[in-house]
C-alpha cells in the first residue's frame, strides 16, 4: 500500500521536533518552549486528519473470523528474520486515544511554560519523545513494536518525574519505573510465548513459516482456528499481559506507585501520566487480553472485575480522606480507572465501548482537574484544602469551570462522564459473567465520587473567604482558553456521544468477535 | 610393563596425587604451598594422560602430545606465579594468603 | 618406528590468528627498541592497527568451512563472527587504555602486545575443535590476564587481585586437564567433532553408543570436571567468588576487557563442547546447566544490589550476564547460538562503554567509583552521563538498546528450547537488575553533585565511549543488521 503515510507523520512529528530542539543554540528558553508547543500543536492539527478516514463507515467484516479492521495500515519489514514489522494502524478504539494524546500534549507543553524553569530544552525534548512513544503504543499492531514503544514511554516519563518533580522525586521516579518495568517483563515473556506457540502451530502445517509478531495475523489465525491459545498455558500468558496492564492502569492492588508518582510529578507531567499513560494499561487490556485470549478473559473476568470494584470503592474512600488536592485527584483517578476495567471485563460490546469512551472522558476531566490544581498551587503555593476557602468570590471564572469539570468527573447527566459510566454500568449489568452485584457497587462508587469531589469543591470555592485567598487573581486569557478547550469536548461528548460511539463501537466490534464466540461456548 | 602394573594402579596413583594437590591448594596458607598444590594437580593429570595413552591407545600420540603441552603450560604458569609471589612479598613482606586482604570480600 | 605424519597445514584457517600473534611479537620488539619511554601510546596505535588488519584479513574468509592441523582448528562463520567480536573488544580496550595508563603512571609498552596475545587466545578458543587446543587457549588467555591484572604494580590491590586470579585460575586449570584426561581415558580421543570422514571424535564416539549398554562414568566425571573449570573461568555461581575482588583490583581497562572477553571466549568454547561434541548427552547436562544459569542470574544480580561501589556492582552484574549468555549456550539450537552471539556483542559494547565511563571518573591514586561520585554527573559532563545512561539501560535490557534485543533473543531461544521457566527466572532477575542500574541513572540526572569529582575526558576515551554507545543504540534500533549476520553463523553448529 503506497497511500499517504499520515499515521507515520503523526507518530514521528514530535520526535522530529525533539531532534530539532537538540540542534538549536544554547540558552534560549523561550525559543525552546515555543518550538515544543509548535510541534505538539502541529501534531494535533495533523492528527485531526485521521478523522477523515473514519468519516465513511467500514464495510461489514468479511466474516465472523476476521481480525479487527485497521485503517491507515502501514506495514514495512523491520526484523524480517523474526517476522517483526513496522506495522501501525488505527481502529475505532485507538483513534480517540491518539486524539486524546495529541490534544493533551500541547496542553501539557503549555502548562510547562510557567512550571518548568530549569533545563527547559531537555524538558521539551522529553515531552516530545514521550508523545511519540505514547502514540506509538496506541497505533502499533505488531507485538514487538508495541513492546518497544511501551517500554520507551517509561524513560522520558521517569526522567521527567525525577528531574523536575517535588522533594521526594527520585524515590517516586525509581518506584514508578521499577514497578512498571518489572510487570512489563512478564508481558514480554508472554509475547515470546504467543510468538513461539503460534510459530510452532502454523509451522506444523506450513513448513518454512518463520513466525510473526503481527497481531492481525495471529488474531486471524486464532479466529480461523488454525492456532489455538487455550488451557492453563494460555491463562498464564494472559496473566503476563494482565500484570503489565494492571500495574500501568493501575488496578487495585497494583497501584502503590501511583500516589507517589502523581504527587511528585510536576503539573504538565502529571497531566500526561494520569490522562494518557494510565490509558495505556486499559487500552492494552482491550487490544491484547481480549483479542488474544478470549477464553482466558472469560475465565478471569469475575476476578478482575472484583478487583476493579474494590479499586473503585477503595480509591473513592481514600480520596475522601485526602487533604492534599493533588493526591485527592490521584486517588479519584484510581477509582475512575476501576470503572474502565469493570467495563472491559463485562466482556460485551456495551461494556467495552463504554470503557473506551470513559478512557477518553477520564483523560479529559482528570487532565483538567490536575491543571486546575496546578493553577491553584501556583497561585497559593499550597495544595492543601485547608489553605483555600471561598475562592468563588475571588475567582468566579475558575470556580465556574472547576464546577463543570467536577460535575463531569462525578458523572452528571449531560456531561461526558455520565455517558461513559452509564454505558459501563449497563454493560456490567447485562454481562454474561458479571451481573447486578457489580452494578450495585459501581453505583455506590458514583455516589462516593460525588461526595468527595463536591467536598473538595465546597471547601476550596465555597464557605468563608480566607484572607490569604481573597486576593488571588482569576484566570488570565491563556488559562481560560486552555480550560475552555478542555471543557468543550466534555460538553460535546455529553450531548452528542454518538460522535465517538459510532467509530468506537465499530472498533470494539472487531475486538469482540472472538469474545462472543468464546463466551457463548462456555 | 602393561602386564606387571595394571591400569587401575596407575589411575589410583594419579587420583591420590590429584587429591593431595587439591588439599594443598585449599588448605595451605603459604602462597608457594598453594602453587605447589596446583602443580601436583596438573602432574596427576599428566600421569593419567600418559597412562591412558600407553594402556589404551598406544597407536596415536595424542596422550603424549597433551602431556608435553601440559608440562610447558605448567612451567609458564609457575613462572608467572612465582614472579607474582615475589612482587607480593616486596609489598607486604609476607607470603601468607590470608594476610593479603586489601580488597573486601 | 613409524614415521610421524605431519598433516598438511591450511594457512587460510589460521591467517587472522597468525596476524595477531605475529604482529604482537613484532610489536614487543618494536616497543623495546624504537618507541621511546613516555611515547608508549604509539605502541597502542600500532596495536590497534594490527587488530584492524587482522579483522581485514578475516573478511574474505567469511562463508568458509574448513579445518587444519588434523582438524584441531576449524574456521567457520561462528568462529569468524567471534573473531571479529574479540578483535573489536581488544581494540576498544586499547583505545580506552591509551590515556588511562599514563594517567595512572603505569605506562608500559608491553600492555598492548599482551592484550593482543589475549585476543589471539580468545580467537583460538573460538576456533578450537580439540580439547588440547582449548586447554592451550584457556591457559594463554589466563596467563596474559594474570599479568595484565597485576599491571598496576606496585598498587597493592592490583597485585592482590592478580594473585587471587592466578591461584584460582591455576586451580581451575587442574580440574580442566584432569577432566580432559578422564574423557580421553573413556573415549580415546580429545577431538570434539570429526572434521574429516573416519576421524575419531567425541561426537563420533557418542554416536556409536547406545546409552543403556555402556558405562560412561569416566566421560561424565571428566565432563563434570571440565564444566567446573569453565565455571571458574566464566564466573558462574558457585564458582564466582573471585570475580568481585579481581575485577575491582585490576586496572579498569583490563577489567573491561576480561569482563567481556574471557566470558565470551570461554562460553564459546563451552558452546562448541556442549553443542557439537556432547549434544547427545543433553538430557544429562541440561538440568545441571539450567540450575547453574538460574542460580547465576539470581545471585549475581542480588549481589550487585548490595554494592555502593559501581565497579564492584558491574563485577557482580557481569556474573549475572554470564547466566543470560548461558541461556543461549544450552539450548543446542540455531536460535540459541544466534542469541548467544548477539547477546555477546551487545553486552561487550555496553560493558566496555560502562567501564570506559568509570575510567573517565578515575583519577590517579583515587578511585571515584562510589555511587555518590555519579551524583549530578549530568550537570558536569552531559556526554558522560548520557552515555552511561545508555549503557545502564542496555544492561538492564530496556528498549531501544542492543541489550534489550539480546535479552529478547536468548529468552526466545530458551522458550523455544523448552526452558520457559528459565526465561521466567531471567525476566525476574532482569527486574531486580533494573533496580541497581537505574540507581546510577537516578543519581546522575536527579541529584546535585555530592563530591567534587572532575571527570576527565581524553580523545581516545571519548572515541571509545562514542563507539560503544553508538553501537548499543544502532543495534538496538536496527537489530536486523546484526541478526542477518548471526543467522549465517549458526548454520555451522548442528552438524
Amino acid at each position: 500500500m503506497t497511500s499517504f503515510p499520515l499515521l507515520s507523520i503523526v507518530l514521528w512529528l514530535p520526535a522530529l521536533g525533539a531532534l530539532l530542539l537538540l540542534l538549536l543554540p544554547r540558552n534560549r528558553d523561550a525559543l525552546y518552549r515555543q518550538v515544543g508547543l509548535m510541534f505538539t500543536v502541529a501534531t494535533f492539527v495533523v492528527s485531526l486528519g485521521l478523522l477523515v478516514s473514519f468519516s465513511t463507515p467500514a464495510g461489514a467484516a468479511a466474516s465472523a473470523a476476521a481480525p479487527p479492521t485497521m485503517r491507515l495500515l502501514e506495514q514495512l519489514p523491520w526484523i524480517p528474520a523474526w517476522g517483526v514489522g513496522y506495522s501501525i494502524g488505527l481502529d475505532g478504539v485507538s483513534l480517540w486515544l491518539v486524539l486524546l494524546t495529541t490534544l493533551l500534549t500541547p496542553i501539557a507543553a503549555w502548562a510547562s511554560w510557567n512550571s518548568i524553569t530549569t533545563q527547559v530544552r531537555y524538558f521539551q525534548v522529553l515531552l516530545l519523545l514521550l508523545e511519540t512513544a505514547l502514540i506509538g503504543v496506541f497505533v502499533s499492531v505488531d507485538l514487538f513494536l508495541f513492546y518497544i514503544f511501551w517500554e520507551f514511554t517509561l524513560i522520558p516519563m521517569a526522567l521527567m518525574i525525577g528531574i523536575w518533580g517535588g522533594a521526594n522525586r527520585m524515590a517516586a521516579a525509581m518506584k514508578f519505573f521499577l514497578y512498571t518495568f518489572a510487570a512489563s517483563l512478564l508481558m514480554l515473556l508472554s509475547i515470546i510465548g504467543v510468538y513461539a506457540l503460534h510459530r510452532s502451530a502454523i509451522g506444523a502445517t506450513q513448513p518454512g513459516f518463520g513466525g510473526t509478531f503481527d497481531l492481525l495475523r495471529i488474531v486471524a489465525d486464532l479466529r480461523s482456528g488454525a492456532f489455538a491459545l487455550d488451557g492453563n498455558l494460555a491463562r498464564l500468558l494472559f496473566g503476563g499481559f494482565l500484570a503489565a496492564f494492571a500495574v500501568k492502569a493501575p488496578i487495585w492492588p497494583f497501584h502503590s506507585w501511583l500516589p507517589d508518582a502523581y504527587s511528585e510529578a510536576p503539573t504538565p507531567v502529571v497531566i500526561l501520566l494520569s490522562a494518557v499513560m494510565s490509558k495505556l494499561g486499559t487500552y492494552g487490556l482491550v487490544r491484547f487480553n481480549l483479542t488474544l485470549f478470549p477464553e482466558a478473559a472469560g475465565w478471569a473476568a469475575p476476578a478482575v472485575a472484583v478487583l476493579a470494584v474494590i479499586g473503585i470503592l477503595y480509591g473513592a474512600m481514600v480520596a475522601y480522606a485526602q487533604s492534599d488536592m493533588k493526591r485527592l485527584v490521584a486517588y479519584s483517578s484510581l477509582s475512575h480507572m476501576g470503572f474502565v476495567v469493570l467495563g472491559i471485563f463485562a466482556l460485551n460490546g456495551l461494556g467495552v465501548s463504554g470503557a473506551v469512551l470513559q478512557m477518553v472522558n477520564h483523560g479529559l476531566t482528570t487532565a483538567a482537574l490536575f491543571l486546575i490544581v496546578g493553577m491553584l498551587e501556583s497561585r497559593r503555593g499550597s495544595r492543601d484544602l485547608a489553605a483555600f476557602g471561598g475562592l468563588w468570590q475571588a475567582t468566579p471564572v475558575l470556580g465556574g469551570l472547576t464546577l463543570l469539570v467536577v460535575l463531569s468527573s462525578a458523572g452528571l447527566p449531560g456531561l461526558n462522564g455520565f455517558v461513559g459510566e452509564f454505558t459501563i454500568m449497563q454493560g456490567a449489568y447485562s454481562s454474561p459473567t458479571l451481573g447486578w452485584p457489580f452494578l450495585a457497587f459501581a453505583v455506590l462508587g458514583v455516589v462516593l465520587a460525588v461526595v468527595y469531589l463536591l467536598r473538595m469543591f465546597r471547601s476550596a470555592f465555597m464557605g468563608d473567604t480566607l484572607a490569604e485567598t481573597a486576593s488571588l487573581r482569576d484566570l488570565n486569557r491563556q488559562e481560560l482558553a486552555v480550560l475552555v478547550l478542555l471543557c468543550l469536548p466534555m460538553v460535546a461528548i455529553g450531548l452528542f456521544p454518538n460522535l465517538l460511539l459510532v467509530s468506537v463501537e465499530e472498533g470494539v466490534a472487531g475486538v469482540m468477535r472472538g469474545i462472543l464466540v468464546a463466551v457463548a461456548s462456555r | 610393563m602393561t602386564d606387571a602394573v595394571p591400569l587401575s594402579w596407575v589411575l589410583g596413583l594419579s587420583g591420590a596425587l590429584f587429591c593431595i594437590g587439591l588439599f594443598a591448594a585449599l588448605a595451605r596458607r603459604n602462597l608457594v604451598g598453594v602453587l605447589m598444590g596446583v602443580e601436583l594437580m596438573l602432574n596427576a593429570a599428566i600421569i593419567n594422560m600418559v597412562a591412558f595413552w600407553r594402556y589404551l591407545e598406544p597407536r596415536f600420540i595424542t596422550g603424549q602430545n597433551f602431556a608435553i603441552f601440559i608440562i610447558a603450560v605448567a612451567a609458564a604458569e609457575a613462572a608467572v606465579g612465582l614472579a607474582m609471589i615475589i612482587a607480593i612479598y616486596r609489598n607486604w613482606q609476607t607470603v601468607k594468603a590470608d594476610e593479603v586482604d586489601s580488597l573486601k570480600g | 618406528m613409524e614415521q610421524i605424519q605431519i598433516p598438511p597445514v591450511d594457512l587460510a584457517v589460521v591467517a587472522p590468528l597468525i596476524t595477531v600473534v605475529g604482529w604482537a611479537i613484532v610489536l614487543l620488539l618494536v616497543d623495546v627498541f624504537f618507541v621511546p619511554a613516555g611515547q608508549k601510546r604509539i605502541t597502542g596505535y600500532l596495536g590497534i592497527a594490527g587488530l584492524v588488519m587482522a579483522g581485514a584479513v578475516a573478511a574474505p574468509l567469511w562463508g568458509s568451512d574448513s579445518s587444519t592441523f588434523g582438524g584441531m582448528l576449524v574456521l567457520d562463520n561462528f568462529a569468524l563472527a567471534l573473531t571479529w567480536i574479540f578483535l573489536l573488544i581488544g581494540a576498544i580496550s586499547m583505545v580506552i587504555a591509551l590515556d588511562y595508563l599514563p594517567r595512572q603512571g603505569i605506562e608500559q609498552g608491553e600492555f598492548y602486545p599482551l592484550i593482543m596475545f589475549a585476543v589471539s587466545a580468545m580467537m583460538l578458543l573460538g576456533q578450537s575443535a580439540n580439547l588440547i587446543v582449548m586447554f592451550l587457549g584457556i591457559e594463554l588467555l589466563s596467563i596474559t590476564l594474570y599479568i595484565l591484572t597485576g599491571f598496576a604494580y606496585p598498587r597493592l590491590s592490583s597485585e592482590e587481585a592478580a594473585m587471587k586470579y592466578l591461584l584460582l585460575g591455576a586451580f581451575a586449570a587442574g580440574f580442566f586437564v584432569y577432566g580432559i584426561a578422564l574423557i580421553y581415558g573413556q573415549t580415546g580421543t580429545v577431538q570434539l567433532f570429526s572434521t574429516a570422514p573416519g576421524q575419531e571424535s567425541l561426537a563420533e564416539y557418542l554416536g556409536r553408543q547406545t546409552f543403556a549398554a555402556v558405562d560412561l562414568t569416566l566421560l561424565l566425571v571428566g565432563s563434570g570436571l571440565v564444566l567446573v573449570a569453565f565455571g571458574f573461568k566464566v564466573a558462574l555461581v558457585p564458582f564466582h567468588m573471585w570475580t568481585p575482588d579481581v575485577y575491582e583490583g585490576a586496572p579498569t581497562p583490563v577489567t573491561a576487557f576480561m569482563s567481556v572477553g574471557t566470558k565470551g571466549a570461554a562460553l564459546a568454547a563451552l558452546l562448541r563442547l556442549l553443542d557439537m561434541a556432547l549434544p547427545s548427552l543433553q538430557p544429562i547436562w541440561l538440568p545441571v546447566l539450567a540450575t547453574l544459569a538460574a542460580v547465576t542470574m539470581l545471585l549475581g544480580n542480588l549481589g550487585a544490589i548490595a554494592q555502593s561501589n559501581v565497579k564492584r556492582m558491574l563485577a557482580y552484574s557481569s556474573i549475572g550476564h554470564a547466566g543470560y549468555l548461558l541461556l543461549g549456550v544450552m539450548t543446542v539450537s540455531e536460535r540459541g547460538v544466534q542469541g548467544f552471539l548477539f547477546y555477546l556483542l551487545a553486552y561487550s559494547l555496553t560493558n566496555l562503554g560502562a567501564f570506559a565511563v568509570l575510567i573517565a571518573l578515575e583519577q590517579r591514586g583515587e578511585a571515584a567509583w562510589s555511587l555518590d561520585d555519579f551524583a549530578g554527573l549530568w550537570q558536569r559532563q552531559p556526554f558522560l552521563a548520557l552515555a552511561m545512561a545508555v549503557f545502564m539501560l542496555s544492561l538492564a535490557g530496556v528498549p531501544p538498546t542492543a541489550g534489550f534485543v539480546g535479552k529478547f533473543y536468548v529468552f526466545m531461544a530458551a522458550w523455544e528450547g523448552g526452558l520457559g521457566w528459565l526465561a521466567l527466572v531471567g525476566m525476574l532477575t532482569s527486574a531486580i537488575a533494573a533496580f541497581f542500574y537505574l540507581r546510577v541513572i537516578a543519581r546522575m540526572f536527579m541529584q546535585e553533585p555530592v563530591r567534587d569529582v572532575q571527570p576527565q575526558l581524553f580523545r581516545g576515551l571519548t572515541l571509545g565511549i562514542s563507539i560503544a554507545a553508538a553501537g548499543t543504540l544502532i543495534f538496538g534500533i536496527l537489530p536486523t543488521l546484526l541478526i542477518n549476520v548471526v543467522q549465517q553463523t549458526a548454520l555451522a553448529v548442528g552438524r
